[in-house]
């Protein structure tokens, strides 16, 4: 009886060991980069996963009540209207600055819109592809008012930055020569305590962010006044969505929307508007919001093949307004960080925006 | 019935009824198929990191490190390597001033619930539970935040004489070599060696005619003597650095970052309220004829204590104290929630920089590994040395 037992219990564990090793082809293949499309997925689960920023005002932002505001904020739901016609079914995933890729690469997220800078090493060994860019940014140096005039007067500081970003590394580019101790925090929320306690002379991130958490800074430690932001800008950060490398068609959608945004600027097409055109002969306007195209050969659909709905621009502008008025929402002269569009305008206004045809 | 008999006997039974073979092969079925999973498991990251075109050797770790690491002098163009052994070296540096802190503190703490002076065991019995029952990362903020950024700034710190204290760093008085630091060094380590000599002679000499050995005396006035002989002939090889403030930086003695203490305290008095529990435990479990012989033969209570409870205590307190000595090695990752540069830090810093995570934590791990190793076998070793020979 025991020595049958044996027998089973070995019959049973070699046949799972077998099993083991002949499942892992199958199972990887479907795992691996190659594999299923994103769209689809995302449809088929309902809601668009979106990693994002919770603690930089104007951004990314998380209030006591749970609610998501800002400008990636708005990115996330502009994709979530494109792909749904709805842009309230996102998931957003608040990730750390260290977290961010490897929730990418582990598919947590479908798309990262985490004020991230788009650079070749994350481009090339992080997996991931970059669509065009929703902010152009640089590094500065934020400083308690009167305390430094320029950067090169702060030897001897300690500089506060945040861990696992770029600017640690262009931190130590820029203080080349410079002696300082540059003291990392993992967070923003750490970081301000050790600024308000008087422990880092300066503060260093993306002058958006630092306007961001000057905005921010609490009154019973002296306000906004307190704190300036240095002229100096150090870095060039390009920030725009990342997706995983490996599905083109994803990452088509996820850079048309946010070019649609650009286009509808370009064009005039603003949220209150939007619903007007349906009378329009301006046929440029008529293709971005997926009116039938009248020519003189008669009327027709016009269809890029991006995967998405032809109105896609249309539930875009509808949800969240053309690039113009989300960054005038959050990040703009009339909100609290109070950023002029300068390098972030359209073309032509002497800005690096540009929407390639929609046609 | 008889041959039947007879042929049971003679028939051995089949080999696979031995119960070595059915053992063995328990075993060994057991650990093929543990292979097994870890293998499926590996296989299945390579190649899924391979087809999402992440690397999956270690040859990035010769790239420059590219940031300043606090506390640190190496420079952003030193390799990875170079800055994970930063990260090793600070763990390291709280783990050898944390394990002695927290051992001499929790035993005086467990000593002093045991009391019979109503107040300290009071006061010891509070600390137990107020810090056994914190989690230790919250220990670690409010170490940081509500105690060290409280200190003065750099430009007001507190001047102690020998040490400075302020928000940023804590600067000790240091030791500078003057000409003839290198013969003073040599001196003193011959004299070294025979203080050990003397401390070895002056045991055998106690143990053969049973005058009172003073040891400790004989060796460290050797000690002290020789040492002062050599410094006033040198004319001072060696000077003090006293360190004082310049603008927002130290100049001289020996600087720790206040990050660095923040955890060393917050983790030390975190672990000293276990290792009081512990003490306190194995102080109870010594044979209650043990204290009472000790009585009969009028020693004192510090006598008692000293040469009869606390060694024997000590056996039994030291396996599950080795368990504590790891909590406080691994609990040192905390350290990575104010920006205590150590070896965790340091490899989530790496990874936010655009190096492979699996690969990082893969020596994170083995580091963490590593240094357990080290701790446990140190002390089964001290163990074993300590334990009755007859058991």
């Amino acid at each position: 009886m025991r020595f049958k037992k044996l027998i089973a219990v070995i019959a049973v564990l070699s046949m799972a060991l077998v099993a083991c090793t002949e499942t892992s082809g199958s199972t990887t293949t479907q795992a691996g980069g190659g594999g299923g499309s994103t769209l689809a997925a995302i449809q088929a689960r309902g809601t668009l996963n979106c990693g994002v920023n919770n603690a930089v005002p104007g951004f990314g932002f998380v209030d006591a009540d749970g609610n998501y505001s800002g400008f990636d904020i708005d990115f996330c739901k502009a994709l979530a209207a494109a792909v749904f016609g709805d842009a309230t079914k996102v998931t957003y995933v608040p990730l750390t600055a260290q977290q961010r890729f490897t929730a990418l690469q582990g598919r947590e997220i479908d798309v990262l819109i985490r004020n991230t800078t788009f650079t070749a090493t994350r481009d090339g060994s992080l997996a991931s592809t970059f669509a065009t860019t929703t902010f152009y940014d640089g590094q500065g140096m934020m400083v308690r008012t009167g305390e430094f005039d320029t950067i090169d007067d702060m030897a001897d500081t300690t500089i506060c930055v945040l861990s696992g970003t770029t600017t640690e590394v262009n931190l130590a580019i820029r203080m080349t020569g410079i002696t300082h101790t540059a003291q990392t925090y993992e967070n923003n929320d750490q970081l301000q305590a050790a600024f308000i306690a008087g422990t880092c002379d300066g503060w260093t991130s993306d002058k958006s962010q630092l306007a961001a958490q000057r905005s921010a800074y609490p009154e019973s430690s002296g306000g906004p006044a307190a704190l300036e932001i240095l002229e100096e800008t150090f870095s060039k950060e390009p920030l725009g969505p990342a997706v995983l490398d490996g599905d083109s068609q994803w990452a088509q959608i996820v850079n048309w929307v946010v070019l649609a945004t650009i286009a509808a600027e370009e064009l005039g097409v603003n949220q209150g508007n939007v619903g007007s055109f349906g009378e329009s002969t301006n046929n440029a306007i008529r293709r971005l919001l997926g009116l039938d195209i009248t020519t003189d050969a008669g009327t027709a659909p016009f269809d890029p093949g991006l995967g998405l709905p032809t109105d896609f621009a249309r539930k875009v502008v509808e949800a969240v307004g053309n690039y113009g008025e989300i960054y005038d929402r959050h990040v703009g002269p009339n909100t609290p960080l109070g950023v002029p569009r300068g390098l972030n305008n359209l073309w032509t206004n002497g800005g690096l925006l540009y929407s390639p045809p929609y046609s | 019935m008889a041959a039947l008999t007879t042929d049971g006997l003679s028939a051995r039974p089949p080999f696979w009824r031995s119960l070595k073979f059915i053992r063995w092969s328990i075993q060994l079925v057991a650990v093929g198929l543990s292979v097994a999973i870890v293998f499926y498991l590996w296989n299945n990251l390579i190649r899924n990191m391979r087809a999402s075109g992440i690397s999956t050797d270690f040859s990035f770790l010769t790239q420059a490190l590219g940031v300043n690491i606090a506390g640190s002098d190496i420079s952003p163009g030193a390799p990875i390597w170079r800055g994970l052994l930063v990260g090793i070296k600070n763990t390291f540096a709280l783990v050898i001033v944390g394990v002695p802190l927290l051992t001499v503190l929790g035993v005086l703490i467990g000593i002093g619930k045991l009391s019979t002076n109503w107040l300290v065991a009071k006061i010891c019995a509070v600390y137990v539970e107020l810090f056994r029952n914190l989690p230790p990362l919250l220990l670690v903020y409010f170490m940081f935040n509500a105690v060290i950024l409280q200190f003065p700034a750099v430009e007001n710190s507190w001047d102690l004489g020998f040490v400075l204290i302020n928000q940023r760093f804590v600067a000790f008085v240091g030791f500078v070599g003057q000409p003839g630091i290198g013969m003073y060094w040599l001196v003193m380590g011959v004299t070294l060696l025979i203080a050990i000599w003397v401390w070895i002679w002056r045991t055998r000499r106690w143990e053969q005619t049973g005058e009172p050995h003073r040891r400790v005396a004989w060796s460290m006035a050797l000690l002290g003597a020789v040492a002062l002989l050599a410094f006033l002939i040198l004319g001072g090889p060696i000077a003090l650095s006293i360190p004082a403030i310049d603008g927002r930086v130290a100049t001289g003695g020996y600087q720790g970052l206040a990050q660095y203490f923040g955890v060393l305290i917050a983790l030390s008095m975190y672990t000293a309220s276990h290792v009081a529990e512990i003490t306190r435990g194995s102080i109870l479990a010594v044979a209650k004829g043990q204290t009472e012989a000790a009585n009969a033969l009028a020693l004192k209570p510090t006598q008692r204590l000293r040469h009869i409870v606390l060694p024997q205590a000590m056996r039994i307190a030291i396996p599950p104290v080795i368990s504590q000595y790891l909590n406080f090695t691994k609990n040192t990752s905390l350290a990575l929630a104010i920006g205590y540069a150590e070896i965790t830090r340091i490899t989530f810093q790496t990874i936010g920089n655009g190096h492979p995570a699996p690969q990082m934590i893969a020596l994170l791990m083995a580091s963490y590994l590593v240094f357990s190793l080290t701790i446990s076998v140190l002390v089964n070793i001290l163990n074993r040395r300590l334990q009755y020979a007859s058991r």
